[in-house]
């Protein structure tokens, strides 16, 4: 990790600084939103779900602003280097929050559907994809945020478990839907969360992506099997 | 004759499809070879009187193509392009050691005539400077006249086309009679960059030759410097970072007269591998 040094025009450190700091508000917007999401379907809250729905504007506005605010200071400083890296990622970061943020926001409307019918045991199993998808998400970020390029190919390293794990439960759920046609709507929106919470692994994982290449410069994408942290 | 499945398939002239796929996924990437070089700079340390202007530098200059040279005002740089046509023994008290091969050939070898070494390699410089007293057509084949080329037919012919290539050409061919210095400042350095065509040199050497352009004037040297690279090895000092991304292959970044880094442009632009270089590259110096 390089800490860099004070650049010469300050206008430009005060630009990288705003920039970072609304993708970290984004980023701490859909971390909350996924949480409210998920704590909506666990305690069938629908006040959570609804308030999720609420917030996804909020991540959308960023959105615009850290792009606004990103072509800005390619036009204005035509930054290089790791300067250049900095914006770049920064940008794609905020497309990966966007999404995350949506779905989130999906997660809550399914969740206010199976609150409106008695309550199914399988939500239990979308805990373990929760911790495993947040727990992604959150190092992807702090990999971005501290340019830590070995968390962040460790983070790239962990959707295959998500993965995984998405498809025990789509198959449990579909065993289910079988043997307990009634509860068929139920398990499709459980399918539909589990989707939301592979997909929220996909983005942590392109996030972790985005850190290595403004850490380190590299290109990861696309050659997950050959990753190994580095030493 | 009726159609049979067998005629349907098409059958791999060697093993499977997947066979044939996984060999070429694991056939390891051929080695491209190094690209020619037109110089080779070993160990260059040029004096001016006591001080030390460049210090032990040594690089190769690939041909067909556009080598910038960076860094902060004083480092080097110029210094560095007027070794490599001879044109720093202009100022007094000056010594040199190391070997710049242009082609293998040593410029500072006793037997070499720096007059043929600065025909060989041109040089244009910050300011444009046209000779006053002469013609936008005189100007361009001075060149050509000093060294003793008298036939019209041929000195009308490399004058058209040093200026196509140059491309002033259209922009002057009606008013070739008129003095160079009624042109604009891009026209006029255009036209000392053909100047120094005209005479067929294998190298240009062009010291900030856009610094005292407007964007316009600006963007047509730069157009010019990269169809010119085809023809021509093009070395060139720069202060402007953006310019060097744009119109350079290769990047070398100077520093208190040594050389700290050196690679493609894409490469020293967005991963160098040294501090220094970061940071001056991205306004950290100091």
């Amino acid at each position: 990790m390089m800490i860099a040094s004070k650049h010469i025009l300050g206008t430009f450190e005060e630009s990288l600084a705003s920039l970072r700091n609304n993708v970290l508000m984004m980023s701490s917007l859909a971390e909350r939103s996924l949480e409210q999401a998920m704590k909506g379907l666990f305690d069938r809250d629908d006040d959570l779900c609804a308030n999720t729905i609420a917030d996804d504007e909020e991540i959308d506005q960023l959105e615009m602003q850290v792009d606004k605010d990103g072509v800005a200071i390619l036009l204005r400083f035509q930054p290089v280097a790791s300067d250049l890296r900095r914006v770049v990622s920064a940008m794609k970061l905020s497309t990966n929050l966007e999404r995350i943020g949506d779905m989130a926001t999906t997660i809550a409307r399914r969740a206010r559907k199976l609150n409106c019918h008695p309550p199914l045991s399988e939500v239990e199993l979308m805990k373990p994809m929760y911790e495993q998808a947040m727990s992604m998400f959150k190092d992807g970020v702090d990999s971005f945020v501290r340019e830590d390029a070995d968390l962040a190919r460790a983070v790239v390293l962990r959707d295959e478990k998500l993965d995984d794990l998405n498809r025990t439960v789509s198959d449990k759920l579909v065993e289910r839907m079988v043997k307990d046609r009634g509860q068929l709507r139920g398990y499709l929106n459980l399918v539909f969360i589990g989707r939301c919470l592979e997909r929220v692994g996909d983005h942590a994982t392109n996030i972790a992506e985005d850190a290595v290449y403004a850490a380190a410069a590299e290109d990861i994408r696309h050659q997950h099997q050959s990753l190994a942290p580095s030493v | 004759m009726s159609l049979q499945m067998e005629d349907l398939v098409m059958t791999p002239p060697d093993g499977t499809v997947m066979e044939r796929v996984e060999q070429q996924v694991e056939r390891p990437p051929a080695e491209e070879p190094a690209p020619a070089s037109t110089f080779q700079v070993k160990n260059l340390s040029v004096w001016y009187g006591e001080k030390r202007a460049i210090e032990n530098v040594t690089m190769d200059i690939v041909s067909n193509a556009v080598t910038a040279i960076i860094g902060p005002s004083g480092c080097g740089k110029s210094t560095f392009l007027r070794a490599l046509n001879r044109m720093h023994e202009l100022v007094p008290r000056t010594r040199l050691e190391g070997k710049v091969l242009l082609q293998g050939v040593d410029l500072y070898s006793s037997s070499i005539d720096p007059a043929i070494v600065r025909r060989r390699v041109g040089m244009i410089f910050q300011k444009s400077n046209p000779f006053p007293t002469m013609s936008i057509g005189e100007n361009v084949v001075v060149g050509l006249r000093l060294n003793g080329v008298r036939d019209r037919i041929f000195l009308n012919e490399r004058l058209e086309k040093s200026l196509r290539m140059a491309a002033l050409w259209e922009e002057v061919k009606d008013d070739l009679d008129k003095p160079g210095t009624s042109l604009s400042g891009g026209q006029q350095q255009r036209l000392c960059i053909a100047r120094a065509l005209a005479v067929e040199p294998e190298v240009v050497l062009m010291d900030e030759p856009c610094s005292a352009l407007d964007p316009i004037a600006t963007a047509k040297i730069e157009e010019l410097i990269s169809e010119l690279k085809s023809k021509y090895t093009i070395v060139t000092v720069t202060h402007n970072m953006q310019q060097a991304g744009r119109i350079s292959d290769y990047t070398a970044f100077f520093y208190i007269g040594r050389l700290i880094e050196f690679g493609e442009t894409t490469q020293i632009f967005s991963n160098p591998k040294e501090r220094q270089t970061e940071d001056y590259i991205t306004g950290r110096f100091g």
